[in-house]
């Protein structure tokens, strides 16, 4: 089957670059014999290319060794400099964490020893009348001890923990 | 990988005097393994392997010689910091022409938005020193030379009059050599664009040309 000029144009990239299955190959050509337009536009192509690839190559100047050396040495430089700075940055960081983190604990653990705490003492229940204390016998020899003594409320109010069961003993004998 | 490079760069270390002529002996991938074990004169092996072909590439892209070594030596940079982080499983070579393609197009962007750079490095171009004359044959008559030289003129005005991304492509394919394949990964481009551009490439070209070359 004869070739079109558009799909001449369109395989032309291939068949310049010889990558073309055989079959296709020869199909481009057969085209090229029969289509002046084709030949032409294929030659002009090629000649194209052969005039950019002739082009003369450049080298580089005497200086690029040494400018890329020094390029390389800063860079080198610039890299350790970095690593120093971060991990420097990295020591700070850690000790502000640290210094944060303790005086956090001092803080707490002050304010818990300055906190007063609450002495909860058992409920204490009177169970005689005044009447009844007085009729007792023997009344809590340490209350009477301590009141004219000047001792502390609180130390009365301990020894007040004896005063239940022992005016249940008289509350007994009265009612006897 | 890194104690395979150690071993390799072990094996080449007690030859000394010879070491150069063990890495020429290389391919690419062995002298970045030796590299990477330790062994920096194998970065000498590949900047004398590459320094001509990426200048001549950035060279032909960007089209001012000066700031191509300038760039060429940025890659070399980037190549020596980066390279323990290069993915070895691909060619070195489309690596290195990824970073110059790259930095080429950044340098064409940047003198888009500065035209006083844009000026100044037009004027350089036309500086005598910047042209190599190897185009021309001694042995030619006078008018012989001044028409090949005339010729080449056109060649290097007709290769910058092209769109940036199908002139980028042109210049891997007809002066590097490089396949399809290595384009695409080159430009970060799928195969189909790939052949695309060049093809329109290579007609632009042929067209501005043809008339110079009747």
């Amino acid at each position: 089957m004869n070739m079109d000029c558009r799909d001449f144009r369109e395989q032309h990239l291939c068949y310049v670059d010889d990558t073309l299955p055989g079959v296709e190959l020869v199909r481009m050509q057969m085209h090229l014999t029969e289509c002046p337009e084709c030949a032409r536009h294929d030659a002009t192509i090629r000649r194209s290319l052969m005039l950019f690839r002739s082009l003369p190559r450049i080298e580089p100047s005497p200086d690029f060794s040494k400018n890329l050396e020094r390029k390389l040495r800063d860079a080198k430089l610039a890299d350790s400099a970095a690593v120093r700075t971060s991990r420097t940055r990295r020591l700070g960081t850690a000790v502000t964490v640290s210094s944060a983190l303790m005086l956090a604990y001092i803080g707490f653990s002050l304010r818990q020893v300055d906190t007063p705490q609450d002495i909860v003492l058992p409920p204490v229940v009177a169970l005689a009348s005044i009447a009844d204390t007085q009729m007792s016998s023997s009344p809590a020899p340490e209350m009477l001890a301590a009141v004219p003594a000047g001792l502390p409320l609180w130390t009365a109010a301990f020894f007040a923990e004896q005063t239940p069961v022992h005016f249940a003993s008289i509350e007994q004998t009265a009612a006897r | 990988m890194a104690i395979i490079a150690r071993k390799q760069a072990a094996q080449i270390q007690p030859q000394g005097a010879t070491v150069r002529e063990q890495l020429r002996a290389m391919d690419d991938s062995g002298v970045v393994s030796a590299f990477l074990g330790g062994e920096e004169r194998a970065f000498s092996e590949l900047v004398d392997r590459y320094q001509t072909r990426l200048l001549n590439f950035i060279y032909r892209t960007i089209g001012d010689r000066e700031k191509a070594e300038d760039l060429v030596q940025e890659v070399f940079v980037r190549v020596y910091r980066h390279l323990h982080r290069f993915d070895r499983s691909k060619k070195f070579s489309t690596w290195a022409y990824t970073i110059a393609s790259n930095l080429a197009k950044n340098e064409l962007r940047n003198r888009s938005r500065n035209p006083l750079v844009l000026f100044q490095t037009v004027q350089k171009n036309w500086q005598e020193d910047d042209r190599p004359l190897q185009f021309e044959d001694s042995t030619s008559r006078p008018d012989d030379m001044y028409r090949k030289r005339y010729l080449r003129e056109i060649v290097e005005e007709s290769v910058a009059k092209l769109p940036e991304h199908h002139r980028n492509v042109f210049i891997l394919r007809e002066l590097e050599g490089k396949s399809y394949e290595e384009i695409a990964e080159i430009t970060d481009c799928n195969l189909g664009t790939v052949k695309s551009r060049l093809n329109r490439a290579r007609n632009s070209f042929a067209e501005i040309v043809a008339p110079y070359m009747e």
